[in-house]
């Protein structure tokens, strides 16, 4: 029991502060009367939803541990690769040679939240779209299919993002 | 500042111009999502990246990082909610053709 | 208010325009919801440059509302006919 009640204060201070790192955000003022309006408001809902923002069952420190200069460089890269995707989209448009198919692979990565980071940068790459999602099963429609071979369509399309995904959710 | 701003307003026109082109030229409903998401996603994000670079650093900044963030996270949810929901209400996707299948880079060695 | 934001609002609407074109004449349901998300996502670069170019940040507070609704009636569109069979 006193483990549960530890681990249920633990996710309520991981809300809390995601909440008011928002709320900072976006009022961007620091005076002593919005900083008191956003604690307040910050404080109840954190309260209230911690149950669904923050699953009992989730592994423990695995998931929640993440290094921010891992992400920015995640980041990085995955917008850099959004702008070279998008001109090979253009390509394809322009010149109405397509070659779809559907490939589905597997992925290593353990954390929930890192699998879902995975499916919303393959999605949010143009030219390959997550279709569905089981456990580590990842079914994606892909717009040039070089190879429809597991493996190898897996290094093409993951690759660098597993790589990257790995150091940041440890 | 604004010169840098004004060469992303222009590479969203044309990402926006040839993404409803694409949306409306391809054949199938996943090829369709696949321009949609160059549309939607590439144009959007250098559309926000221009309106920073235009505002300068102000409170206007700091709320267009939260919506920039919150648009990563809400618009390849919905992309893939499209897919599924077609995937599940049993639409085959497009193939190139159905006759020369086996063409080399198809091997299938394990 | 600046002549390019402007003409970029312009622009804009025509390309609104042209995307309800698909939300028309699609053929399946998932046609229509692309073209529904397409409108949803340039409207919210509407919202964003017209807050920009008045130089008001509490019209951006529309925008982030108008974008968790965009998301909201796409999920629910998705489960409301996620019961029926597609018909050819």
């Amino acid at each position: 029991m006193k483990l549960k009640t530890r681990w249920a204060f633990i996710r309520f201070c991981i809300t809390f502060l995601f909440l008011f790192a928002g709320w900072l955000l976006f009022t961007w003022s620091l005076d002593p009367g919005s900083l008191l309006a956003g604690f307040a408001a910050a404080f109840i809902i954190a309260l209230l939803t911690f149950r669904i923002f923050v699953e009992e069952e989730e592994a423990g420190r695995r998931a929640h541990l993440l290094r921010p200069h891992m992400l920015l460089v995640f980041l990085v890269v995955l917008i850099f690769n959004m702008y070279i995707a998008s001109f090979q989209v253009l390509f394809f448009i322009l010149r109405g040679k397509i070659n779809p198919a559907v490939v589905h692979f597997r992925t290593r990565l353990k954390a929930d939240i890192a699998r879902v980071a995975l499916t919303s940068a393959i999605t949010l790459t143009p030219g390959t779209i997550t279709i569905d999602l089981e456990d580590d099963h990842l079914l994606v429609h892909w717009l040039d299919a070089r190879t429809t071979h597991s493996r190898y369509a897996g290094n093409l399309i993951k690759g660098t993002y597993e790589k990257l995904l790995k150091r940041v959710w440890i | 500042m604004i010169i840098a701003a004004y060469v992303f307003f222009g590479l969203g026109i044309i990402f926006n111009i040839m993404g409803n082109i694409g949306v409306l030229v391809f054949p199938d409903v996943y090829t369709r999502l696949q321009a949609s998401s160059t549309c939607s996603t590439t144009s959007v994000f250098s559309f926000f990246i221009g309106c920073m670079l235009y505002a300068g650093w102000g409170p206007i900044t700091g709320r267009l990082v939260v919506i920039t963030l919150f648009f990563f996270v809400t618009n390849p949810i919905s992309a893939h909610i499209i897919g599924r929901f077609a995937w599940q209400s049993g639409i085959v996707p497009w193939r190139k053709s159905y006759l020369n299948r086996n063409d080399p880079s198809e091997d299938e060695d394990d | 208010m600046d002549l390019v934001l402007q003409y970029l609002v312009y622009f804009l609407i025509a390309s609104c325009l042209l995307s309800m074109v698909r939300v028309i004449i699609g053929p399946s349901l998932p046609d229509r919801m692309i073209g529904l998300n397409l409108v949803a996502a340039q409207t919210l670069v509407i919202l964003v440059i017209l807050s920009v170019a008045m130089d008001r940040s509490i019209y951006l507070d529309v925008a982030l509302v108008y974008d968790i609704f965009g998301f909201v009636g796409i999920l629910a569109l998705a489960r409301y006919f996620s019961g029926t069979k597609e018909k050819p």
